[in-house]
């Protein structure tokens, strides 16, 4: 049996010359060995899928860094390795393990508790015009993903992303402020 | 989403955008950050007159071709530092070779020096413009390779960021060196290397907030 690095460079070099099939077939067979690499290094986190799904959207969106004379499997291990990590830093300045939906409850609180003079507003003036405005119409006014893509010509999908992703910024945001704040004050 | 539906999806774009690989696109990067840094060089200081005849020393000579070297071998390392899992190679050592150079000129030089000159030429006369110029002249470089480095997948984004500013430091250095008459290492190989140090720092700040992906 050829060895899984061989294997796995053929595939991918067939895949980065236009061979759809061969490339999904990559994807597929790299896909399990992520989830363990995942797993290990999150802890069995409960969004690990989640995380493997970047993972395959990084090893896609990079995969011009490898070189085709190179063994391919150091290459994808380290994207493997630095996305985890990289989620798993997000997660731990998230807290344990919030799903993203349950942010849009908690946000505009914690938000208030970050520093008392900063409100969601001042945070909102942070981010991008068009971030902000998703924002405050689904988590402040509280309409739906459909009607906030018909107004902003977007698919609710892709409001909906967008979405997820202003939250997971203000988050940050908020605690970045949160930490000179706490340093002042001690 | 799953993640089958996630592959299949992906799978229909197999093939990557064409463009040019990124050690093209940070060669270009540098090129354009050199016309840059050549611009400020020729506003704000020019060659000094006899640079020719000075060159024929090789001590003079040192002090722009060791910068080349580092710019050449930092260049080649941060180019591999935006490929996940590239071994380092050759140049991760060959790079020590111009520390260990500048400092042997260094004791080199403070052994030659009377003791009662010694002084005078590690403070020279110029580190208030050495300093700054060396930053300012690599500034346009490093923006130019650290633009054409997020291209690449830098899995620590603060050391790629790091040698980007060595390489970018190198090049100016060895640009400001056609400048600065201050010749001796006791002076060249402290307040350069301080120069360059500053931009690697500098580099690595700038690769942790540009280079993540």
């Amino acid at each position: 049996m050829p060895d899984r690095n061989d294997r796995w460079s053929d595939l991918l070099r067939r895949g980065l010359r236009g061979d759809g099939a061969a490339y999904g077939a990559f994807l597929g067979e790299i896909a399990p060995v992520i989830r363990g690499i995942v797993r290990a290094r999150t802890g069995g986190a409960e969004d690990a899928e989640d995380i493997v799904q970047e993972v395959l959207l990084a090893v896609h969106a990079k995969r011009h860094t490898w070189r085709e004379d190179e063994p391919v499997t150091p290459w994808l291990y380290a994207i493997a390795r630095y996305k985890a990590a990289d989620a798993g830093r997000r997660r731990g300045r998230q807290g344990p393990q919030v799903p993203i939906h349950d942010l849009a409850e908690i946000l505009p609180e914690e938000a208030g508790e970050a520093t008392a003079a900063r409100d969601l507003s001042v945070l909102l003036d942070r981010i991008d015009d068009r971030s902000a405005r998703i924002v405050r119409a689904m988590g402040v006014e509280g309409r739906s993903a459909a009607e906030v893509g018909a107004e902003m010509n977007m698919t609710d999908g892709a409001v909906r992303v967008a979405y997820h992703r202003a939250l997971v910024r203000l988050k940050d945001l908020a605690e970045g402020d949160a930490h000179p704040h706490l340093d002042k004050t001690s | 989403m799953k993640t089958d539906d996630l592959i299949s999806l992906l799978a229909q774009d197999a093939a990557p955008p064409p463009a040019a690989p990124v050690a093209q696109q940070a060669v270009l990067g540098v090129a354009f950050g050199f016309v840059g840094a050549l611009i400020l060089y020729l506003l704000a200081l020019g060659p000094r007159a006899d640079l020719m005849i000075r060159w024929q020393d090789p001590v003079v000579l040192a002090k722009t071709l060791l910068p080349l070297g580092l710019f050449a071998l930092a260049l080649v390392l941060s180019l591999r530092r935006v490929r996940p899992g590239a071994a380092m190679g050759k140049a991760a050592r060959l790079v020590w070779l111009v520390p260990l150079m500048a400092a042997a000129l260094f004791v080199w030089a403070f052994v030659a020096t009377p003791p009662g000159e010694r002084l005078v030429d590690f403070l020279g006369h110029s580190i208030p413009v050495c300093l700054p110029a060396i930053n300012v002249l690599s500034l346009p470089i490093l923006g130019g390779l650290i633009f054409a480095l997020r291209r690449g997948a830098p899995v620590d984004p603060q050391l790629a960021g790091a040698l980007a500013g060595l390489a970018s430091a190198g090049l100016a250095t060895a640009l400001y060196s056609t400048f600065c008459t201050e010749d001796s290492p006791l002076f060249y190989a402290t307040w350069y290397s301080l120069g360059i140090i500053f931009t690697a720092g500098l580099g690595a700040w700038a690769g942790g907030k540009w280079l993540r992906w």
